[in-house]
């Protein structure tokens, strides 16, 4: 189902702003910056994006236009030919083929400077032409600038035309201007159509809605059509002309037989008359109006026989087989009084319903759909009655359930018993009492001097009896606590010297060996930078250690040695070659390594010939220097000299979040 | 009044609101104010557009006050001086006029002879040669450097084909061959869309004619059959000359003046 809703259509800029909107995003949306060292195949790019990016632009704006404006070819021809009568096609087709041209135009300058930056070769160049393409892109929106002013402006209006639906229910009304079609029109919708005692009020198509029989009509009124040849009617009839022809409605042609709009009954007719073509199959009711003025029966001879003509006309419009029902072609009503108007309303309603109906009942769908479905109604074949057979158990079944259902309410008993407000319910009723009597007597408050309420519960003593005791006991327990905790201020002075004294040593302690363990990452040989006040010396060691009761030799022996050293002498191989005689084993290739010239093996300082040493002393030294130099390094872990990292201090992941369960150690 | 003014239709039924005057005139008295805030506060693109748009305004503002100026007070009535009209004092030493007049064809045929123009541009920056070819590297290795590729904008003829790539020195790339050229007349004040039919000389060499180069101040020959200039014979002329004016392969276009 098409929607004709021409209020989408999206604003069409004048020629200028056009160019502005296009040349303002060209520059924001492409890059600025560009530098004559670039390479020139990115300077290129650059300037070749600028032009295909406008072109785009230009591309999609122009393309929204052309497909938003709808194609009068393509729309309902009531819509087209609406459109016609109020821009001219001519003009309107010839607008939007400028524009379709404008964009081809553009497409192709765009390929052909985009073809020749390619072979721009310089900066200077590729700016040139690339101002050029735009330059002449421009130049052809700046020339269909009238062009988008006039559709712009059709936009606005078509915009505002009414919304008419040219295939749903619709009942049009017609006639000479001035003769009450406006005010029927208030009177059966609420478009509030201007009325005024003049013609011509009513300049364009005019849209309400009314309800008849739960279904929802729409009402046309249009501008008044003047009795003349076709081609000498302007563009206010022409309208009213075009929803005649298209519009599949019913049709109230409006008479004024009094005569007060300036013409008389005679023109009308000859009005309805050289119009009747437009009024073949739809359902035509002639609506005699302002009946306060000149009642229908008054007229003259001729006058009515006019009437009548026009009357058998318009029954020919009914394409009813059999008799044609008479009732609702000719109606009289005045809508100054209200009379009869809501009769003529009905009546067209009711007519084109019925058209309608007809209509679709004979379409080929229809057909489609009846011939699946099928009713069945028994033909009685007899005089005999079958009435409906219910078993007796059922029966009986239904009465017993009618009869439990009798459970009175309350509310059953307010219904009897004068209903709301009158009737109160009584609290009392229920009561469980020893004597059934008892439940309406009246309950003292005070009794003898004594409140009642405090005597309602007769061991009301021995229960305050059983809280005091009980909160005896609490009190009790409490004191106990308390007496416990107590017990840490009961140490004697010395006592407390030597706790504190213990405590003191323990977080020395505990602090000393963080500070070690930081400085030097827990390894056992402590560096000179992080012992400045010689605090770790062997000394202090056995000192220590001998005050444990320990014996410090061996300990201080052990930190002063200086470990295996990776010696090249034979002497340690040798032992354990001897050692290794014991089993009368001798190793052969032992022995033959040691029996070995000193070739085989040079210590590091032996000069060899094209190491650039002068002699063994000057390598030494130089070996030397280069440990001393990565001995520092080596120590602090570098990888080598341009090893300078400093690692992260202090890592977020370990130092940011909640600590939940578990997450200390491992974040 | 169609069905959807909603704003016009209530104008008409309650008129407009009290105040609408007053607002009126504030909001047109605000309006100078707006103004000279936007002029100040606009940057860039913007700001460009909104000062050039200005100015025509000032512009036009200040055209129209003097025309009203006019109207009122007195003006000298300019005579109409012919052009090239002597004054008094010079009118007894009379230019001497040329006794012959020569046909316009034969004056054309010296012309070309001697290779020479009255032309709009009589000078032009000289191209160098590096400007005028780029080299392209050939070979396997890419190590021959004998081949060229013209860089500015040519014309071929329309029978063209290019030599097999072995020998071919000179590279006319499709891109930048052109067979059109608007053409101004330069009497007549109106510009054509007309087809080149040759290069007749470029300033730069003879070596750019003959490749068909056309640079700025380069003389092309282009068809004006369709303007329907005819000689003094009668005949219709179908060749022109023109001399380019602007830079072809900067503008993508060629755009020349008639030499008449």
């Amino acid at each position: 189902m098409v929607q004709y809703n021409f209020k989408k259509i999206t604003v069409v800029p004048p020629g200028k702003d056009f160019i502005d909107i296009i040349l303002s995003r060209t520059q924001r949306q492409t890059p600025t910056v560009v530098h004559k060292g670039y390479a020139i195949s990115r300077i290129r790019q650059f300037y070749m994006r600028k032009v295909r990016y406008s072109q785009q632009n230009f591309y999609e704006k122009l393309s929204t236009i052309i497909d938003e404006f709808p194609r009068l070819d393509d729309i309902h021809p009531f819509y087209g030919d609406l459109l016609h009568v109020l821009y001219n096609k001519d003009h309107y087709k010839l607008a939007l083929g400028q524009i379709n041209t404008a964009r081809n135009i553009i497409a192709k300058i765009s390929k052909d400077y985009l073809r020749l930056l390619k072979y721009g070769d310089s900066l200077y160049r590729c700016k040139c032409l690339k101002v050029a393409a735009l330059g002449r892109m421009c130049t052809v929106v700046k020339r269909i600038s009238p062009s988008l002013a006039y559709l712009e402006q059709i936009r606005q209006h078509m915009a505002r035309l009414p919304s008419i639906d040219p295939n749903t229910r619709t009942v049009l009304i017609c006639g000479y201007p001035n003769v009450g079609k406006s005010s029927f029109m208030n009177k059966v919708t609420r478009a509030d159509v201007d009325v005024q005692p003049y013609a011509f009020t009513t300049k364009s198509l005019f849209v309400g809605h009314t309800d008849y029989k739960y279904l929802r009509y729409q009402v046309i009124d249009t501008p008044g059509i003047l009795d003349r040849p076709f081609e000498d009617r302007n563009i206010i009839e022409m309208c009213s002309i075009t929803a005649l022809a298209h519009l599949r409605a019913a049709v109230l042609f409006f008479l004024d037989i009094s005569g007060s709009c300036g013409y008389s009954i005679a023109q009308q007719a000859a009005l309805f008359h050289s119009i009747k073509s437009l009024f073949m199959n739809k359902p035509l009711v002639i609506v005699c109006n302002k009946t306060d003025l000149q009642p229908l029966e008054g007229l003259s001879e001729d006058d009515m026989k006019l009437v009548m003509e026009m009357k058998a006309e318009a029954m020919k419009t009914i394409t009813q087989a059999g008799d044609p029902n008479e009732e609702g072609v000719l109606l009289t009503m005045s809508t100054l009084t209200d009379d009869g108007v809501m009769a003529v309303k009905n009546a067209a309603c009711e007519r084109l319903l019925e058209q309608r109906v007809d209509v679709k009942m004979k379409s080929k769908k229809m057909v489609d759909c009846l011939n699946r479905f099928h009713v069945a109604v028994p033909k009685p074949r007899d005089n005999k009655e079958r009435p409906v057979c219910i078993p007796p158990a059922v029966l009986e079944a239904r009465a017993n359930d009618a009869a439990k259902q009798k459970k009175q309410l309350e509310k059953d008993l307010e219904q009897e018993n004068g209903g709301a407000g009158v009737y109160s319910a009584s609290l009392k009723k229920h009561y469980m009492l020893a004597n059934d009597e008892w439940k309406e007597d009246i309950l003292p408050e005070i009794l003898d001097g004594h409140n009642v309420a405090d005597f309602l519960d007769p061991d009301i003593l021995e229960r305050c009896e059983e809280l005091e005791r009980e909160e005896g006991l609490r009190l009790e327990e409490q004191a106990a606590q308390d007496a416990f905790e107590i017990d840490g201020h009961e140490l004697t002075d010395e006592q407390k010297e030597i706790l504190s004294q213990i405590r003191k040593k323990k977080a020395l302690l505990i602090q000393e060996h963080r500070m070690k363990k930081r400085t030097a990452e827990s390894r056992p040989i402590v560096p000179r930078k992080f012992d400045k006040d010689r605090k770790f010396t062997t000394n202090r060691m056995g000192r220590q250690l001998s005050s444990m009761g320990v014996d410090p030799s061996a300990a201080i022996a052990r930190s002063q040695s200086r470990g295996r050293k990776r010696e090249r002498s034979l002497s340690r191989a040798a032992a354990n070659a001897d050692a290794m005689e014991v089993d009368g084993q001798q190793s052969n290739k032992k022995l033959r390594l040691g029996s070995r010239s000193r070739s085989r093996s040079r210590a590091p300082e032996e000069v060899v010939p094209g190491e650039g040493f002068k002699d063994s002393e000057q390598k030494k030294k130089a070996i030397k220097k280069a440990k001393d130099a990565t001995k520092k390094r080596n120590k602090d872990a570098r990888r080598g000299e341009a090893d300078r990292v400093i690692p992260t201090l202090k890592p977020k992941h370990l130092f940011s979040g909640k600590r939940t369960l578990g997450k200390t150690s491992r974040r | 009044m169609p069905q959807g003014d909603h704003i016009e239709l209530h104008q008409k039924r309650h008129g407009r609101r009290l105040d609408y005057e007053e607002r009126k005139r504030k909001r047109e008295a605000r309006e100078v104010h707006k103004r000279s805030k936007d002029a100040r506060k606009l940057l860039g693109a913007k700001g460009k557009r909104f000062a050039k748009k200005r100015y025509a305004e000032k512009a036009q503002m200040k055209k129209t006050l003097k025309m009203h100026d006019e109207s009122t007070s007195r003006q000298k009535a300019d005579d109409n001086v012919q052009e090239g009209a002597l004054p008094p004092y010079l009118l007894d030493r009379d230019q001497t006029q040329r006794a012959k007049v020569l046909s316009n064809t034969i004056k054309q045929k010296r012309k070309e002879k001697a290779g020479k123009w009255d032309v709009p541009l009589p000078k032009v920056r000289p191209v160098a040669e590096e400007e005028m070819f780029k080299v392209l590297r050939t070979g396997k290795r890419k190590t021959k450097q004998w081949k060229r590729m013209v860089t500015k904008a040519t014309f071929v003829g329309a029978g063209f084909t290019r030599k097999p790539p072995k020998y071919e020195r000179f590279i006319r790339p499709t891109g930048l061959r052109f067979t059109k050229a608007h053409v101004t007349h330069p009497e007549l004040k109106c510009t054509f869309n007309l087809d080149i039919i040759s290069v007749k000389k470029n300033p730069n060499g003879p070596m750019y004619t003959s490749l068909g180069v056309m640079t700025r101040g380069t003389i092309i020959e282009v068809n004006v059959s369709e303007l329907g200039l005819v000689t003094p014979a009668g005949k219709v002329v179908w060749g022109k000359y023109a001399q380019v004016t602007n830079n072809p392969e900067n503008d993508g276009c060629i755009n020349a003046v008639l030499l008449v």
